[in-house]
């Protein structure tokens, strides 16, 4: 039930105790020359976690940010909810700003990846709780804490501990307490990565269909791609503490900005090869290891718009967009996986691994070991530069 | 063939578990053998005790019991209400206090945080006979002797119990918790006293019991302390009787004395035997 705004939020983890000694161990991996894990900006000041993050969300929308660990979107929604200081930049929430206000006024909620039920109470009274605190009156929280248990199906369960329940109910009551608020904003960080994966598949439909019951704005963090796909009206795709891409899953899915995005969205990997972009009479053609396609027509008009000349490119096609064919690319099967509609077969095409997707279609044809050609259109090729992985469309 | 072999292996068991047991035995007697001991000889008049010791109760009980009571040095009653408040107040406080501050430490990023955790676990080692002398000078010179309240509010600063705490904090509060109830709108005090206090429960249990005991049997202060029959806790009433002149010295009047002492500990133990082992035993393994 509000807008959120950030504008130019940066945060630094300054020289307390603990970060002098992640600074000094930064440091040192460096001065070995060993890669780090992740790309975090060592500078006199702290450790960067995130920065230059400019973001408008809109009323009621549901906002994902996904990335790998590290990449500061766990950080970011922290200090949405005011558990984190913002180093510099400025948040609003419903217009006003925020950056000093404490989070109990913030007027937001937050599910946490570890539940954080208080064990000693009840699932009524963990529900109750910030009710309690408002000093609401009792039978308006017992009215509200038993609306939110019949959305979360768990009114059954209202009177046991947190520690009789499995870990599906513990969210569902994590979840209800963040509800029965009212929450302008509703935070929620990796809500379902503690659950095994079936759980977390009707999780998340669940959440899909309590979205549409109580009308507010969804802040929603994950490193689960497939999450970000589903739940989110937009997702904002993070790395390394910067904002890589933001839009809806379909644009992110279709135009991705990068190849870190591309590689990020989408289930197996995009496949990557060394290519060159041509350009003939004014049209754009696309080569690799001798196969050549034209661009697509929005392509051909998006490359014009930025003036984009000839060049070694990446060329990125999604797994099912590559295709068996007769002339295309040699390349060699070495696993074949059966996934009931589809074969996965993960290939060797030069020297880089290639996973392409084929429909089954009844007959099992059995692919490893064979020697395949394979090809893609114009349409689904994405062209990535070689020099700072940009989509060249962009 | 295969028979022997159970039978080996039986044997073996067997001979293992009267070696385990015959320790245990060993060990159980060495502890409960002067309990028994000591009611025994509650039992007795002083003249029996002289002429030796027995395993075998004497009818001297009551006797001693009203001598004990009777006894113009000291008064059961005053002493029983004395070594009750400072006992339980300063377990009460000294819980409190410690959790609060190892909370204090384990939540809330500040500067020299580390110095000053290093710092109360380096009190530890320093026995309170040296300190002592220091605060003994500082209670006679400004007349502060003679009053509960100087056994109490220097016992709060329990760097052990401190210990305790953190690490229990450390295994049992993830830091979520805090700040889900920071989001819910608690305040710090209330989230302390609301949230952290009752997951804290076991260890303050455990604390309490420890403190309470321990300052029960305290003598060493006490006895430098408080030199008012008015003040004078159990333990320094014992000291008393023991060290009246000797044609009043009556031996059976001492045993029975520290008999009453020792009951209330006795009876605090047998009903919280179960939640002091759960206690000790909790913060080592994660649930």
């Amino acid at each position: 039930m509000a807008e959120v705004a950030l504008r130019n939020i940066k945060k630094i983890y300054t020289d307390n105790e603990t970060n002098k000694h992640r600074k000094s161990l930064f440091r040192k991996r460096e001065e070995a020359g060993e890669k780090r894990s992740y790309n975090l900006q060592v500078t006199d000041e702290g450790v960067v976690a995130v920065q230059e993050f400019n973001l408008d969300i809109k009323d009621k929308e549901f906002i994902v940010l996904v990335g790998p660990s590290g990449c500061g979107k766990s950080t970011t929604l922290r200090m949405i909810a005011g558990l984190e200081e913002i180093t510099s930049g400025e948040l609003y929430i419903d217009g006003k700003l925020v950056n000093n206000v404490e989070p109990k006024d913030r007027d937001i909620a937050m599910v946490f990846q570890s539940y954080a039920l208080y064990p000693h109470m009840t699932v009524y009274d963990n529900m109750a709780y910030s009710l309690k605190i408002k000093k609401v009156p009792k039978d308006e929280i017992d009215r509200k804490v038993r609306e939110a248990a019949e959305i979360l199906d768990i009114t059954q369960y209202l009177d046991r501990k947190p520690k009789a329940l499995s870990g599906g109910q513990r969210q569902r009551v994590a979840i209800g307490r963040a509800i029965v608020r009212n929450p302008k904003v509703l935070l929620m960080d990796e809500p379902l990565s503690n659950l095994d994966a079936k759980l977390r598949n009707q999780m998340r439909s669940e959440l899909i269909k309590l979205r549409k019951r109580i009308n507010t704005t969804f802040v929603y963090v994950t490193h689960d791609q497939v999450e970000a796909m589903t739940l989110g009206d937009r997702i904002v795709v993070m790395k390394d503490g910067y904002i890589q891409q933001i839009g809806t899953p379909q644009e992110v899915f279709d135009h991705p900005a990068n190849m870190f995005v591309s590689g990020f969205i989408g289930t197996p990997q995009m496949n990557y090869f060394d290519g060159r972009l041509t350009v003939r009479d004014g049209r754009y053609f696309v080569e690799t290891k001798g196969y050549e396609v034209e661009l697509a027509e929005d392509k051909q008009a998006r490359l014009k718009e930025h003036n984009v000349e000839e060049q070694e490119v990446t060329l990125g096609i999604r797994p099912e967009h590559l295709f068996i064919t007769n002339k295309g690319i040699k390349g060699n099967v070495d696993v074949s996986e059966l996934m009931g509609s589809s074969l996965h077969l993960h290939m060797t095409v030069g020297d880089s691994d290639v996973i392409i997707i084929v429909p089954t279609e009844g007959a099992k044809i059995d692919y490893s070991g064979r020697e395949l050609e394979i090809g893609f259109n114009g349409k689904v090729a994405h062209v990535f530069s070689k020099k700072d992985q940009h989509n060249l469309e962009y | 063939m295969k028979k022997d072999l159970n039978k080996s292996a039986g044997i073996k068991l067997f001979i293992s578990r009267v070696v385990v047991y015959g320790i245990l035995i060993f060990l159980s007697f060495l502890c409960l053998f002067f309990f028994y001991l000591m009611f025994v000889n509650a039992s007795r008049s002083n003249a029996q005790l002289q002429a030796g010791f027995t395993l075998i109760p004497g009818g001297n009980a009551l006797k001693n019991f009203v001598n004990a009571w009777h006894d113009t040095n000291i008064s059961i009653p005053i002493g029983m209400k004395n070594s009750f408040i400072v006992a339980s107040l300063s377990a009460i406080l000294t819980s409190y206090f410690s959790a609060l501050t190892a909370y204090g430490t384990y939540v809330y990023d500040f500067r020299f945080k580390k110095v000053i955790h290093l710092f109360i676990l380096a009190i530890m080692m320093i026995p309170s006979q040296v300190s002592a002398v220091g605060f003994i000078q500082l209670a006679f010179k400004y007349h502060l002797t003679n009053k509960l309240w100087m056994l109490i509010i220097p016992s709060i600063a329990a760097p052990s119990v401190y210990f305790y705490m953190r690490q229990y904090l450390e295994a049992t509060l993830p830091l979520e918790m805090v700040e889900a109830a920071r989001i819910d709108g608690s305040n710090e005090f209330k989230i302390f006293n609301q949230i952290v206090l009752p997951i804290m429960k076991p260890a303050i249990a455990v604390q309490m019991i420890f403190s309470f005991v321990g300052s029960w049997n305290n003598y060493f202060m006490p006895a430098l302390l408080l030199n008012d029959i008015q003040k004078k806790t159990v333990p320094v009433m014992i000291a008393t009787l023991r060290s009246a002149d000797f044609t009043k010295f009556d031996m059976g009047k001492v045993y029975m004395l520290m008999v009453m002492a020792i009951l209330p500990v006795m009876v605090i133990y047998v009903i919280l035997s179960k939640s002091i082992i759960k206690g000790v035993t909790s913060g080592s393994v994660k649930g």
